[in-house]
This record gives C-alpha cells, sequence and structure tokens, in this order.
C-alpha cells in the first residue's frame, strides 16, 4: 500500500514554477555577468537553458493536467447536483406515501365502525308492527299513562294493586295472608286473601293466551349460589333520592 | 328437568311476580319481612333480569317494573326501601310521571284551542283579497 501522499496538482504546478522562476534569474544574471567578464564556466548557459525548456514543459504538462481535472470536477458537480434533485423527489414520494397510508387508514376504521353499527342495528330490530302493537297494549290498559279523567282517590294505578295481585297465579297459589299491606281493598272476602274461583278476575297482565309456548330460561334451581359477578354498588344514583325523602332514621355511610 | 306444564307454570308466576315490582307498596313489604336482604331473593332479581330481552319483554303490561327491578339490583336502594317514606316518595313520583304524558296532552289542546280563533281571523281577511284578484 502506497503510504507515500502524491504531490496535489496546485503544489506541483507552484513548484514547477518557482524553478522556472530560479532558472530563469539564473540565466539573466549570467547574461548580466557576461557583459562584464567572459563566461567563466563554459556551456553553463545552455546547460541552464536547456533545464529552462525542460522546466517550461513540465509546466505545460501540469497545466494540461489541471485543465483535465478541472473539468472532471465540473462533472462531478453536476452529477452531485443530479443526485440531489433525485434525493428531493424520493422524500416527496415518501411524505406522499405516508399521507396516503394515513388517509386509507382512517377511511378503512370508519368502515370498519359502520359495519359494526349496521350490524348491531340489525341485531336489534323489532318490526315496526310489533312495536305499534305493543305500545297500544300498554297505553291502552293505562299502564304508562294516566287516563285523562284521573283524580286523586281514583284506584287505577300504573302497577298492579293489591287486589290484581291476589287473583293472580301467584296470590293463589301462597293463599297469603292480610297484613295491612298499603293498597285499596274493599271487601272481606278480598280481606281474606281469598277468592273463589268463578269469581277470580282474569287480568291481562297475567296473559295466559298470549304466552302460549314461551318458556322461562332455565335455571339451577338454587338461587342460594353465589352467581358470577356480584351485585353494583352504585352509592351515587340511589344518592339523590335518599336525601330527598326527608330526615328518616337511615343511617348515612 | 321440569315439565313444560311446570314451566309455563313457572313463565307465569315469574310474569305476575315481576310486575308487582312495579308497585312501591309491594318492594315496602318485602324490605319490611327481610326479603331484600337475602342472598337468594337477591341471585333471583339478578336471574328476572332476562325480562329486559324484546322477545320476553313484550309480555310485560307493566313496564315500570323494568326499571324497579333495576334499581333493585343496587344494595343502597334495597336497603332504603324499609322506610314507608322513602316508598311513598317513589310511589309520589312514580304517580306524577304517570300523569306527565296525559297533562302534556292536555296543554297541548288547551293551546291549540287558543290558536283557532287567531286561525279563524286570518283566514276571513284573505277571501276578500282573492275576490279582488279574480275580478280582474
Amino acid at each position: 500500500m502506497a503510504t507515500v501522499v502524491e504531490k496535489s496538482t496546485k503544489e506541483r504546478l507552484l513548484s514547477a514554477l518557482d524553478d522556472l522562476e530560479v532558472l530563469s534569474r539564473e540565466l539573466i544574471e549570467m547574461l548580466a555577468l557576461s557583459r562584464t567578464q567572459k563566461l567563466p564556466q563554459p556551456g553553463e548557459d545552455s546547460q541552464i537553458l536547456e533545464l529552462l525548456v525542460q522546466r517550461d514543459r513540465e509546466y505545460q504538462e501540469l497545466m494540461e493536467t489541471a485543465r483535465q481535472q478541472g473539468e472532471v470536477h465540473q462533472e462531478m458537480e453536476q452529477l452531485e447536483k443530479e443526485v440531489e434533485k433525485r434525493d428531493s423527489d424520493i422524500q416527496q414520494l415518501q411524505k406522499q406515501l405516508k399521507e396516503a397510508e394515513h388517509i386509507l387508514a382512517t377511511a378503512v376504521y370508519q368502515a370498519k365502525e359502520k359495519l359494526k353499527s349496521i350490524d348491531k342495528a340489525r341485531k336489534g330490530s323489532i318490526s315496526s308492527e310489533e312495536i305499534i302493537k305493543y305500545a297500544h297494549r300498554i297505553s291502552a290498559s293505562n299502564a304508562v299513562c294516566a287516563p285523562l279523567n284521573w283524580v286523586p282517590g281514583d284506584p287505577r294505578r300504573p302497577y298492579p294493586t293489591d287486589l290484581e295481585m291476589r287473583s293472580g297465579m301467584l296470590g293463589h297459589m301462597a293463599n297469603l295472608p292480610t297484613n295491612g299491606v298499603n293498597g285499596h281493598l274493599p271487601g272481606d272476602a278480598l280481606a281474606a286473601g281469598r277468592l273463589p274461583d268463578v269469581l277470580t278476575p282474569h287480568y291481562p297482565w297475567q296473559s295466559s293466551d298470549v304466552s302460549v309456548g314461551m318458556l322461562p330460561p332455565h335455571h339451577g334451581n338454587d338461587f342460594g349460589l353465589e352467581p358470577p359477578g356480584h351485585n353494583k354498588e352504585n352509592e351515587d344514583d340511589v344518592e339523590a333520592m335518599s336525601t330527598d325523602s326527608s330526615s328518616s332514621s337511615s343511617d348515612s355511610d | 328437568m321440569e315439565t313444560e306444564e311446570q314451566a309455563r307454570n313457572r313463565f307465569q308466576s315469574e310474569l305476575e311476580f315481576i310486575q308487582c315490582l312495579a308497585n312501591p307498596n309491594y318492594l315496602n313489604f318485602l324490605a319490611q319481612r327481610g326479603f331484600l336482604r337475602e342472598k337468594p331473593f337477591i341471585n333471583y332479581l339478578k336471574y328476572l333480569l332476562y325480562w329486559k330481552e324484546p322477545e320476553y319483554a313484550k309480555f310485560l303490561k307493566y313496564p315500570h317494573c323494568l326499571h324497579m327491578l333495576e334499581l333493585l339490583q343496587y344494595e343502597h336502594f334495597r336497603k332504603e326501601l324499609v322506610n314507608a317514606q322513602c316508598t311513598k316518595f317513589i310511589d309520589e313520583q312514580q304517580l306524577l310521571h304517570w300523569q306527565h304524558y296525559s297533562r302534556k296532552r292536555t296543554r297541548l289542546q288547551q293551546a291549540l284551542a287558543e290558536q283557532q280563533p287567531a286561525q279563524q281571523q286570518q283566514q276571513q281577511l284573505l277571501p276578500p283579497q282573492h275576490g279582488n284578484a279574480t275580478a280582474k
């Protein structure tokens, strides 16, 4: 491996110029001396001349080399510019690709959300006729909207009254004793908690005709077992109500 | 396993029971006898949540019971139901809510009735103008 650093063209040119300068000075001195003295050393002037010519030739060659090197350098600069241009083009493309990817990702995500909501809506769809039928059923019986001529004292309520509760299947099953459950109970027969079967009013909320074929979900009969997940303890929700309902003896936690 | 007859009876009794929960007085009754403190009962209330599904809910005549059922899942609510004042308050609010729609309707009808005379006056003004146009 060559560890000798080549002298740069500039240095060589400068040294050649220096040589030329030295030689031409010597020659001129010799010529100046030869006016007064005869040649002390014959042939020296021709020697110097030869050296001068040689150095000049070298100088010319070096100039040619320098010119060529300049051309090469220019080409290099042009190529570098090209490379820069291509680089910026690539960066621009990169930016655009990134943007496009981002937009597409957003679009895909939103489309997926839309599909999800479509699925959800389809799952929960109920025929409008059924909804109207149900709405009619619950409003016609004044279960969700008070009758227009309702006054305090009217026994109708938005929930099954005592009378209705006792005359249902549960009432018959349990044969509940009367123990002052609030309500509007006229009559002794009802107070005794029993109604003759013939007189049993059949309220639509017991719906035996509608519910033919409908079965409740199965359950292991033992409700004493702990179900998965436990009861909610949402204090905030119910708090408002208890603060409204006066100063009773409930201990506030 | 239960027979279909038993299942049907169970369906009907559960249907009746859940609708009874719409009655705040009944809730007070249950609370005072300590049913709401028993773990099996609490689990049963959780099981009854199946009535919220549309295919079961369509049998409910008194939909207030579903809201009561949801509230009954919270222990604080169950504790409060022992107080008669609490259930009285619930009863009052329930009745007021029940009357809300009919009150709104009567108000609307009144407003409509008030608008009627004003509209009639406007109609009396219009015909003469039409008469002028056709005369030309």
